[in-house]
């Protein structure tokens, strides 16, 4: 009995083993199928010159089809295409801002740089979680909390319009979607039974887009023009 | 841009409905992490706004 625990213990390790990658790799391939054909529509949406309308009707669109469709289609092969449906018109909805930024002096800069610095904040994190194997769940109500602070401003500002809180906001929602791809990262190298690789790309794909979205503000502001 | 400031309050107003069972959840069940812990992930957070706010002084 007890020579045989060992080997146990180590066929349930190799096959968690196995599927943390499985979860890792089908994640990131996803999400990196979805960032191209995210920035393909980005593209198609800037060319149109979309009225700035578009962003809160695409924003809201992929919202509820992450509440009340994507719970119900993640574990089928469905939810795949879901994931493009939600990436796609998050894209295509970030054409009027995009547009909004490149018609500064140094829009292009900016846009270059936030797109950069997303880059490299997403890689760094994500590595480092992926390379210590730390748990970060623990961080989860603190993220969460930090999370509904940033929209009751968000909501008070869009009456009030201080654009030190706005920018307070933006720097506020950097933090708390890093801590987002700690936490996320983690959860599917110590929870890989629980965590879907559907629901993973989509929670990084959003914790990324939030991140450019805000320090495109931020660059924007701090830039000359 | 009344409809934009309406749309984006009712979108925000429906983001707090859907988070909030998460976060009741999260802090009832959530695990809780040691000092050390904390110092850790905190210092990566501030390593992020460190670099951030080297982006923006390069603009």
């Amino acid at each position: 009995m007890r020579q045989n625990a060992p080997v146990i213990e180590r066929t349930r390790t190799s096959g968690q083993s196995i599927e943390i990658n499985k979860v890792l790799k089908n994640t990131y391939l996803l999400l990196s199928a979805t960032f191209l054909f995210s920035a393909a529509m980005a593209t198609v949406s800037t060319y149109l010159y979309m009225p700035p309308m578009t962003y809160l009707i695409c924003i809201g669109l992929s919202f509820a089809i992450i509440w009340f469709v994507l719970p119900r289609t993640a574990n089928s092969g469905s939810g795949v295409l879901v994931v493009f449906a939600i990436t796609g018109l998050m894209g295509f909805g970030i054409g009027p801002l995009l547009n909004q930024y490149l018609a500064m002096s140094n829009g292009s800069q900016i846009v270059g740089t936030a797109l950069g610095g997303t880059g490299v904040i997403f890689f760094a994190l994500s590595g480092y979680a992926l390379m210590t194997k730390k748990d970060f769940s623990f961080m989860g109500g603190f993220l969460l909390v930090g999370l509904m602070i940033a929209i009751v401003a968000s909501l008070a500002n869009i009456f009030l319009h201080i654009s030190g809180l706005s920018l307070a906001i933006s720097s506020v929602v950097i933090m708390i979607m890093s801590g987002f791809i700690l936490y996320d990262t983690s959860q599917m190298i110590h929870k890989p039974e629980s965590a879907n690789y559907i629901l993973m790309t989509v929670s990084l794909f959003l914790n990324i887009f939030n991140i450019f979205i805000s320090l495109l503000h931020i660059l924007g502001f701090s830039s000359d023009d | 841009m009344d409809w934009m400031k309406i749309g984006s309050a009712v979108l925000l107003i429906m983001m707090l409905f859907m988070v909030y069972p998460r976060v009741k959840h999260e802090l009832k069940h959530g695990k809780k992490g040691s000092q050390k812990e904390w110092i850790g992930g905190l210092a990566l957070l501030g390593g992020v706004a460190v670099f951030v706010w080297l982006l923006a002084k390069s603009m």
